[in-house]
């Protein structure tokens, strides 16, 4: 194996430990201490330190150095030694953040461009001011007074002689009835970091502890008898917790539920058997299957022509064992949302507090399963539109309260499984686009017409995802550069789906992204239209019907098909593609409407005939510019004919 | 006003070196002493706020200087130098009367350190 291979596993696999760390970080931050800190902690410390050994071993020093640093200081976490703050989440944070960047630099190969200086002293810092009063190596001395106990710096130089000195500046305000080890002993280094003393004092606790550690090179003091710390120990933050929660704890973690105290992601109870392999091969795999399918149309179709019967037999035999292979094919691709969602807490979290809103961050479905390549391709997208509804959507706290809203905005991630297409949703409750402002915007612009006095959804959509095209009045740090929208606009429609958008002012904005499972292999309604026959993804596909004349009606000079009590538009796609319109045989002869539908908009698309259903695979061709564009790809039938696939959004 | 220094050692070597450190910090190096003789007559003449002090010198060693000298002044403030391995004669300075030490080789954080908890 070459080094490239091992960088390559390197960085999947911790990106994936900092993915689980920001998760951890996150309940960290939300939880309230007990079981589920400790096994947060305990989640972080195992990633950081997978981290390290894989990139010591990759020989990358900055990666290596900071994840042991930060393992330092979990580890005393862990241990109770270091209660969690805010201050230490924000370096914890900062540092899950640092290290990430270390990992892409060194994989690209210039580790040397990530700043790690001042975060390792931060990190040293920490452990240095914060140093334990665990596992005290010196017994009490007998004798009467105030037990005290002194840890050094283990890099204390003469800590004989530094002893010596604790032991009389503490004389200075007591008298010290005895030590331990003996002060003898002290004085030539005679113990380990730590020893004991006896104070007889009128001083209180505090001043001891203070006398002391200004004698210097001091890391830790204990004053009074074990019980009394203990005691005292209990009421940190991090208590010393049960290790595993009960079962009924974990039974009960909601299905991707991120509110306060959830408990997402409790660690999986049977370890899944798995091997890794690289995408690419899941890709060439998928390719080569599409190949099969199609072939396997073609071998169908010339079977039943020669008409052998054991040959049909063989055909039907292989062809249900080429479906198997594609489904088992389809499936090895299929990765939870999660995979890309987890990611996310964090970057609502940040994006929250840098324009300083209070976010409450719901994720529900992460379970759903996609195709791998889809969901690399729409992760950045998502991201957009969590941006937008906290920069743009979701008010100030003082602003949503005298707006009679909860202080704390709500935002949800959803994906759901909608037929072979999974919907994935962002809705805020936020203030809703205000409709008046993108109408007088888009007047402006000369985009509407000028006496236009309201927006349908659809309209809404359409302009605010026209590139450059924002209302925010300041650009952020976040969005409002009018880049938000019509990119996820865009990338949603080049892979097959598409999307809706509800607003209602006052009361927030619901995004929809409708995406095909997979990005290869789609079920196809076949329409002929002349003599080309073009595919109709069945995703889109509502239902069928005859054109008679009693279901179109003229509206203001402009068809209209009547189905089920339903106005829709009607599209002919002879016109579309420039054909005379269509001449019947017979007057039993009728065109056929195809009801195709993208969420909750709906319409009619006339064609000659409709010659089938087949899996066809898609591939990506080169629309001739200024060419129709409403086609999304091409694809071969099974009988070896070229097809174009219908891009059912961009009709309606 | 800056805190007055005088440094007492036999090698110029490790008196311009806790000079320089010193000095970077803004104390002022009123007087140097290369014998505990030295030391005792200049801590007499200056007074200073602070004395660092060499355990091995020619003339009277530094433990015996610091004796002498909080003879004089039980509020001096004494910084010894040592080396390593002199951890007996340290505990006897500080039992002496010296407040602190440093070890050499010095590193200007802990002399530092070492001055603020004399001083302090």
């Amino acid at each position: 194996m070459d080094n490239e291979q091992y960088a390559e596993l390197f960085l999947t696999e911790s990106r994936e430990h900092i993915t689980a760390v920001n998760q951890a970080l996150l309940e960290l931050e939300q939880g309230g201490g007990g079981a589920s800190a400790t096994a947060a902690v305990g989640a972080i410390f195992r990633s950081v330190h997978t981290i390290k050994g894989m990139g010591a071993t990759m020989g990358y020093a900055i990666v290596a150095e900071l994840a042991h640093e930060l393992e330092t200081v979990l580890d005393r976490v862990r241990r109770n030694e270091l209660a969690i703050d805010g201050d230490v989440t924000d370096v914890l944070f900062r540092a899950a953040d640092v290290l990430e960047q270390a990992v892409e630099a060194a994989v690209a190969g210039r580790e040397g461009a990530v700043v790690t200086t001042e975060l390792v002293e931060r990190l040293r810092g920490m452990v240095e001011h914060e140093a334990g009063d665990e596992g005290w190596t010196v017994d009490a001395p007998p004798g009467d007074g105030t037990l005290v106990r002194v840890r050094l710096a283990p890099d204390t130089p003469l800590k004989g002689v530094r002893a010596f000195i604790i032991v009389q500046a503490l004389g200075r305000i007591g008298e010290v009835t005895g030590t331990e080890p003996p002060l003898e002993e002290i004085q030539i280094d005679g113990f380990d970091a730590d020893f004991a003393l006896r104070l007889l004092t009128p001083s209180g606790a505090a001043d001891i502890d203070r006398v002391a550690r200004s004698a210097g090179d001091v890391t830790d003091v204990q004053v009074g008898e074990d019980e009394e710390h203990a005691a005292a120990q209990a009421s940190a933050p991090i208590a010393a917790a049960p290790r595993s929660p009960t079962p009924t704890s974990v039974a009960a973690v909601p299905q991707g539920g991120a509110g306060p105290g959830a408990v997402p992601g409790a660690p999986a109870a049977a370890p899944a058997r798995s091997v890794r392999i690289d995408v690419r091969r899941l890709d060439n795999l998928m390719n080569l299957i599409g190949e099969l399918v199609i072939a396997r149309g073609r071998l169908t179709q010339l079977a039943a022509e020669i008409g052998d019967a054991a040959l049909e037999e063989t055909v039907s035999q292989s062809s249900r064992l080429i479906t198997e292979l594609r489904d088992e094919i389809t499936a090895s691709r299929m990765v939870p949302v999660s995979h890309v969602f987890d990611r996310f807490p964090r970057v609502v979290r940040d994006a929250a507090r840098a324009v300083g809103k209070q976010v409450e961050f719901i994720v529900e479905g992460k379970d759903i399963e996609l195709d791998r390549s889809m969901l690399d391709e729409i992760g950045d997208s998502i991201v957009h539109l969590l941006r937008n509804s906290i920069d743009h959507g979701l008010e100030m706290p003082a602003v949503r309260e005298a707006a009679g809203k909860s202080p704390v905005g709500r935002l949800t991630l959803s994906a759901v499984r909608d037929r072979s297409a999974v919907v994935i949703k962002v809705s805020d409750d936020g203030k809703g686009i205000d409709r008046d402002k993108v109408l007088a915007r888009a007047k402006r612009d000369g985009l509407v017409d000028e006496h236009k006095t309201d927006l349908s959804p659809d309209e809404l959509l359409r302009l605010i995802a026209r590139p450059g095209f924002s209302t925010a009045e300041k650009v952020t740090d976040l969005s409002g550069r009018g880049v938000g929208v019509d990119a996820v606009y865009t990338r949603v429609r080049s892979l097959g789906g598409a999307m809706d958008i509800r607003s209602v002012q006052g009361q927030g904005t619901t995004m929809l992204l409708r995406l095909p499972l997979t990005l290869a292999i789609v079920r196809a309604l076949l329409a002929r239209v002349a003599d080309e026959t073009y595919a109709i993804p069945l995703v889109h596909v509502n239902e069928t019907i005859e054109l008679t004349a009693d279901v179109v009606r003229t509206v203001k000079g402009r068809e209209v098909l009547l189905a089920r009590d339903e106005v829709l538009p009607l599209l002919r796609l002879r016109s579309l593609v420039d054909l005379p319109a269509y001449e019947p045989r017979s007057d039993i002869d009728l065109e056929q409407v195809v009801v195709i539908d993208v969420g909750d908009r709906r319409a009619g698309l006339v064609i000659d005939e409709l010659t089938g259903q087949e899996e066809i695979v898609v591939k990506q061709y080169d629309a001739v510019h200024d060419g129709p564009t409403f086609f999304g790809g091409a694809t071969l039938l099974g009988d070896g004919t070229p097809s174009l696939i219908v891009d059912v959004s961009s009709l309606l | 006003m800056s805190h007055t220094v005088l440094i007492c050692d036999d090698a110029i070597f490790m008196r311009t070196m806790v000079g320089d450190i010193l000095q970077q910090a803004g104390f002022e190096i009123v007087g140097e002493a290369e014998t505990g003789v030295q030391a005792v007559e200049k801590y007499q003449q200056l007074r200073p706020d602070l004395v660092t002090m060499d355990i091995v010198m020619p003339d009277m060693g530094g433990i015996d200087a610091v004796r002498e000298i909080c003879k004089l002044d039980p509020q001096a403030r004494i910084l010894m130098c040592s080396a390593m391995g002199q951890q007996a004669l340290v505990v006897e300075a500080i039992q002496a009367g010296a407040k602190d030490f440093v070890v050499k080789p010095f590193q200007p954080s802990r002399v530092l350190e070492a001055v603020q908890r004399v001083l302090g």
